[in-house]
């Protein structure tokens, strides 16, 4: 599991990412979405522990990244962004340095190279430079040498970006096999390939997380117009007559003539309708009454593309001087707690000493009597 | 460490630059060789390295200027920094790399020495403590090559770096006597005449550790500012 708590990272005054909270359960397939510059890239680095966080904690099984980085990174194999790789090494010798770099022992190692080679379907490859081959095979590499000793925590940053649609579609594949065996974190700008993958979406936003969720369920959030594409054969030339003054449209286009003179219209519904069905079976009606020939009709349905941008251009344009004034003020609000907090910790330790000044005070006044009484009866 | 080691010597091997180094080097030196022997008219093998390590200066930076430069360059330092490994054992990996090259090239010298043998009769210990003394001196060169080279992702900056300040240690004991104890091509005079003086060892192996240190301190601080 992979926590990440209130995670910032600042560069002068500009903050990368600010305020991150999120969870990754185990087995779990997660997108990052977000536009280029979104801070996807920074925080990764920041779970890999490639670079540190200005304020914030991140665990990943219960590990501290910044107190135990060896540890944590024993966990995690890692694909960068653009692939880097060793140009002077075969796939075969840079895979195995990988592996040596993860400090896997030397007689698993062999082993542990072969799995991650035919993992990813570089066989024919193995003898090759890296600097010899294609795009998508240098992405295989790159993610072979992510996933040799199957660390339990797969992070990758856009791993299909610059393929063509076969390699996607390849690496996409493999990426869903690791599903169960394997908590991956991806990044990606490309709106289709997180649907497809990911259980969990994470979109992020100039640094900020405005939406996590499933992807079905930020394609349902988003508050889409009723929209229907119908197709109709109108050879009286009366459906924009017929329809003008429907109560349940608000307005409608013709957008298309076919070749066989049927007219594709797109229909905006009002707002606020109960159900869908009553304006189909309406339409369907209507049409029948009026001799148009309904030849289809088909909702626009939202997608995650429409979540997306809908996300992110609802969010208030914030100056980076309004950034760092929420900053300052959510950071003095914890300090003020923090201060009240130890405040009350001393006045409890005050109260408690008091007491227990007082308990001792009452027990030597007790014990005086006791003895004035003893000494008295003595007389 | 070593997977580090063995990963730079390949790179070293598998591409022009150990044999650039290498080659470079041990064709000069038999030019000085041949000067100091037949021109000059002295039969000492250890002369020649009080040339060699002038033409350090130059050839070090060969060797250095890519150690984490193109590192950073192309990326791959976060498949280093992403690691298990810790930053002392990438360091000293490629500190030691190189000094293996190093070594061979030293070692590469002896040639010479056994050409002198044939005709006369060299002391071997006096040019197996040159050969020491210039190896301190090299792994010095080495140890500040790959500080300027961690601070910059432009190769050519780093080896302008180097170069720059081993010119600057190389003038500046004539300017004044002061500057004499920061050379560290006059620590290494000692060691032509037989002696080895062990503050000059402890200077060279101070000035090595500093560097070093001053590397992985450059890559820790970069992990927060970066």
């Amino acid at each position: 599991m992979i926590e990440v708590k209130n995670v910032s990272k600042k560069y002068g005054d500009f903050y990368a990412v600010r305020n991150v909270n999120f969870n990754v359960k185990d087995g779990e397939i997660v997108g990052f979405l977000g536009r280029n510059g979104a801070g996807k890239t920074t925080t990764m680095n920041m779970i890999t522990g490639f670079i540190e966080p200005s304020r914030g904690e991140i665990i990943v099984n219960g590990v501290d990244v910044d107190s135990k980085p060896k540890k944590v990174k024993k966990m995690i194999g890692y694909m960068p962004e653009g692939t880097p790789l060793y140009s002077d090494l075969t796939v075969k010798e840079f895979i195995a340095y990988m592996a040596d770099l993860k400090c896997i022992k030397h007689k698993d190692k062999k082993e542990a190279v072969e799995k991650a080679i035919m993992q990813t379907g570089l066989d024919k490859v193995r003898n090759r430079l890296t600097r010899n081959l294609s795009r998508g095979f240098k992405q295989r590499v790159s993610l072979a040498g992510a996933l040799v000793g199957d660390p339990e925590i797969l992070i990758l940053d856009e791993p299909t970006v610059g393929l063509d649609p076969k390699q996607v579609k390849e690496i996409r594949e493999l990426i869903k096999s690791f599903r169960k065996e394997h908590t991956v974190i991806l990044s990606s700008h490309i709106l289709t390939e997180v649907s497809q993958i990911c259980e969990k979406v994470i979109i992020i936003d100039k640094g900020e997380i405005i939406a996590v969720d499933t992807p079905e369920n930020l394609e349902k959030s988003v508050e889409t117009k009723q929209i229907y594409i119908v197709n109709v054969e109108d050879a009286e030339n009366k459906f924009e007559e017929v329809f003008k003054d429907d109560t349940q449209i608000k307005e409608f286009k013709k957008i298309e003539t076919n070749e066989d003179n049927t007219l594709v219209y797109q229909i905006e519904l009002k707002e606020n309708l109960p159900d869908d069905k009553d304006f189909r079976k309406n339409f369907a009606i209507k049409c029948a009454e009026n001799n148009i020939l309904n030849l289809g009709i088909k909702k626009e349905e939202a997608s995650l593309e429409d979540a997306f941008i809908q996300l992110i251009e609802s969010r208030q344009e914030l100056s980076n001087e309004e950034i760092n004034k929420i900053q300052y003020e959510k950071e003095l609000e914890e300090l003020r707690e923090e201060r009240q907090e130890k405040k009350e910790q001393k006045e409890a330790i005050k109260e408690q000493r008091k007491l227990a000044k007082e308990e001792k005070e009452m027990k030597e006044e007790s014990e005086k009597e006791n003895k004035d009484d003893s000494e008295g009866g003595e007389e | 460490m070593l997977a580090v080691i063995k990963k730079e010597l390949k790179s070293y091997l598998l591409s022009p630059i150990g044999y650039i180094f290498i080659g470079l080097f041990l064709i000069m030196f038999s030019i000085l060789f041949y000067n100091s022997i037949f021109a000059a008219g002295v039969a000492y093998f250890e002369y020649a390295f009080y040339d060699a390590s002038t033409i350090m200066t130059f050839l070090i930076p060969v060797l250095t200027m890519r150690m984490f430069s193109e590192e950073r360059k192309n990326g791959t330092e976060q498949l280093l920094l992403t690691s298990p490994r810790s930053l002392v054992s990438i360091v000293l990996g490629k500190f030691l790399a190189a000094m293996i090259i190093v070594l061979i090239t030293v070692l590469g010298t002896l040639m010479h020495f056994f050409v002198l043998k044939h005709f006369g009769s060299p002391d071997i210990r006096v040019a197996l403590c040159t050969m020491f003394g210039f190896f301190l001196l090299c792994g010095a060169y080495v140890s500040f090559g790959m500080f300027a080279s961690s601070i910059t992702e432009n190769q050519i900056v780093a080896s302008v770096l180097t170069i720059g300040v081993f010119i600057l240690m190389w003038f500046l004991p004539g300017v004044s006597q002061e500057f004499y104890k920061f050379s560290l091509m006059y620590m290494f005079d000692h060691f032509p005449q037989g002696v080895i003086a062990l503050n000059e060892v402890v200077r060279f192996v101070s000035f090595s550790i500093l560097f070093i240190l001053l590397t992985i301190i450059v890559l820790q601080r970069r992990k927060s500012v970066k």
